[in-house]
């Protein structure tokens, strides 16, 4: 890990869903500045480990730190804003009344906290991050009624619209194209880096996760099973299926 | 028309059909965006069970109302969040055991039902200053929390995971949605019924939703739906010498109706103008 600081930080997890362990034993430690990929089969606890980062899925045992805080209740509120999440694509109604720029916004409600309203600042951070993502020119069109890419890059937008230090993917591309998945890959790739985040995928992609991360964890009945750099880990997992 | 309206009756009327006609679309508007009706559903019976316990314990029927309402959500939230079964097993589990409640408490009312169905139907044109009072009161609390966390409930209703994952105090905005729902169904209990309360919550929210382009319209096109539906539903009442509650629910459904093709024949008509160029892509 060289001399970098730890931006997440998992130490010995336990965690369980219905009384079945999902995360066991787990650790784990990505230093600032890097773009880590998690992949593995279902029920790997792949999202659960991002869920327990965001402090959603509370550990039974074990300590994490995210940015240096201990995952405790009362850091959680905190932690949560400078962690920014893009979940799973899910499902939105075509008519639900939200404009794609006011699904950006809502990136900066937590920073904000209650009873304000958005500032100039935060119109900023918004305009920044709809422009960043190219999708400026989707502002005023309602967000139900976007394409499967486009909603996928404004809920990316969303995320940086909070101006975090942490950002978190689950399946980003999942659902899309192609196409779409490769510009979304690369649009990562350079919001991570212009951003200067740390950064978590969880992906079924190996390619995905290969062509865009610094280094590939891959999880099986959660733990850790294999940790590699993105080509060796292509092709150990190729090697895996051809034997 | 003008006539009835020196009676006092009938300004009491208005005016609460009013009020549960801006609480109940307001609190519709929550309800439809975030899909849980079947809450709502259970919430409503539960007041209605929880109105006749007041009857036949001889207590104020509107705090026995509130008291199961209150209980019933402080259920219900946790359940449709993590309980062991679906949340819509859940649901159907405390909507049939709150339905079934309800049946037997009816049948055991003491005397005359009257008041116990009055419970059940609603009867706008009988409701009291107190009533109003209490309308009044649930109906400026709704206006004022939705105003106070608007952002807070535009972050929710779109998704409530990225909201709290973003640190937004979902889970308490959400309980909170709940018990404006309970607060609202026991409001409207003497003036529109237990079982057609929900429609006005529903029906004009539903038919918003078809026509209205961002949250805050919605709920402004939501509330006009809903005072519309309670004045044209008494107008007929009065015309017709009908029961008020089911008129006023026959008016919000009549709404919905032309909402919906309104926003029918607005999809067709911009369908209609991408044609022409796909022809003329064909050709």
């Amino acid at each position: 890990m060289g001399s970098k600081v730890c931006a997440i930080l998992a130490d010995g997890i336990n965690t369980a869903y219905h009384g079945l362990p999902v995360l066991q034993r787990f650790s784990l430690q990505v230093p600032e500045g890097e773009l880590l990929g998690v992949f593995g089969p279902n029920g790997a606890g792949k999202s659960t480990l991002l869920k327990v980062c965001l402090g959603l899925v509370p550990p039974v045992s074990g300590n994490m730190r995210i940015c240096g805080y201990r995952m405790i209740r009362e850091n959680v509120p905190f932690v949560r804003k400078l962690t920014a999440y893009v979940p799973q694509s899910f499902d939105v109604d075509r008519r639900m009344p939200v404009m794609a720029a006011e699904v950006v916004m809502m990136g900066r409600f937590g920073r904000m906290g209650l009873f304000s309203r958005p500032g100039p600042n935060d119109h900023l951070a918004a305009g920044n991050a709809l422009d960043m993502l190219g999708v400026g020119h989707l502002a005023e069109r309602a967000f139900g009624r976007l394409s499967g890419g486009e909603k996928q890059r404004v809920i990316i937008a969303r995320g940086l619209a909070q101006e975090p230090r942490v950002l978190l993917m689950d399946e980003p591309t999942n659902s899309l194209d192609w196409e779409s998945q490769r510009r979304i890959c690369r649009l990562i790739r350079e919001v991570h880096t212009d951003r200067k985040l740390t950064t978590i995928i969880v992906s079924h992609d190996i390619d995905l996760l290969a062509d865009t991360c610094d280094r590939i964890v891959l999880m099986e009945q959660g733990c850790i099973v294999m940790e590699r750099d993105p080509s060796e880990f292509r092709h150990c997992c190729r090697g895996q299926a051809h034997s | 028309m003008m006539d009835l309206l020196q009676d006092v009756f009938m300004r009491h009327a208005i005016l609460a059909t009013f009020l549960a006609g801006v609480t109940c679309s307001c609190i519709g508007v929550l309800v439809v965006t975030m899909r849980i009706s079947f809450i709502g559903v259970c919430m409503s019976h539960a007041a209605f069970a929880g109105a006749l316990l007041g009857i036949i314990l001889g207590v104020n029927p509107t705090v026995t109302a509130l008291l199961l309402t209150l209980v019933s959500a402080g259920i219900l939230g946790p359940l449709a969040d993590r309980g062991n079964f679906s949340p819509d097993t859940s649901l159907g589990i405390i909507f049939s055991s709150s339905l079934g409640m309800a049946f037997l408490l009816l049948s055991i009312v003491p005397g005359p039902k009257t008041e116990a169905l009055g419970l059940l139907w609603g009867n706008v044109l009988t409701v009291g200053r107190t009533d109003i009072f209490i309308l009044a009161a649930v109906a400026l609390a709704i206006v004022v929390l939705l105003r106070l966390f608007f952002k807070e409930i535009q972050a929710v209703v779109f998704n409530r995971e990225m909201a709290l994952a973003s640190g937004i105090p979902a889970t308490a905005v959400f309980y909170g949605i709940l018990v404006c729902s309970g607060l609202t169904t026991v409001a409207s209990l003497n003036a529109i019924g237990g079982l057609l309360v929900f429609s006005l919550i529903i029906n004009p929210a539903a038919a918003a939703y078809q026509i209205a382009s961002d949250l805050r319209s919605m709920f402004l096109i939501s509330a006009l739906f809903g005072v519309l539906s309670g004045w044209g539903g008494l107008w007929l009442s009065c015309l017709l010498n009908l029961p008020s509650g089911a008129l006023i629910i026959v008016f919000s459904t009549l709404i919905f109706l032309g909402a919906a093709a309104f926003s029918s024949l607005a999809r067709s008509r911009r369908n209609s103008v991408a044609v022409p160029y796909l022809k003329g892509e064909r050709e």
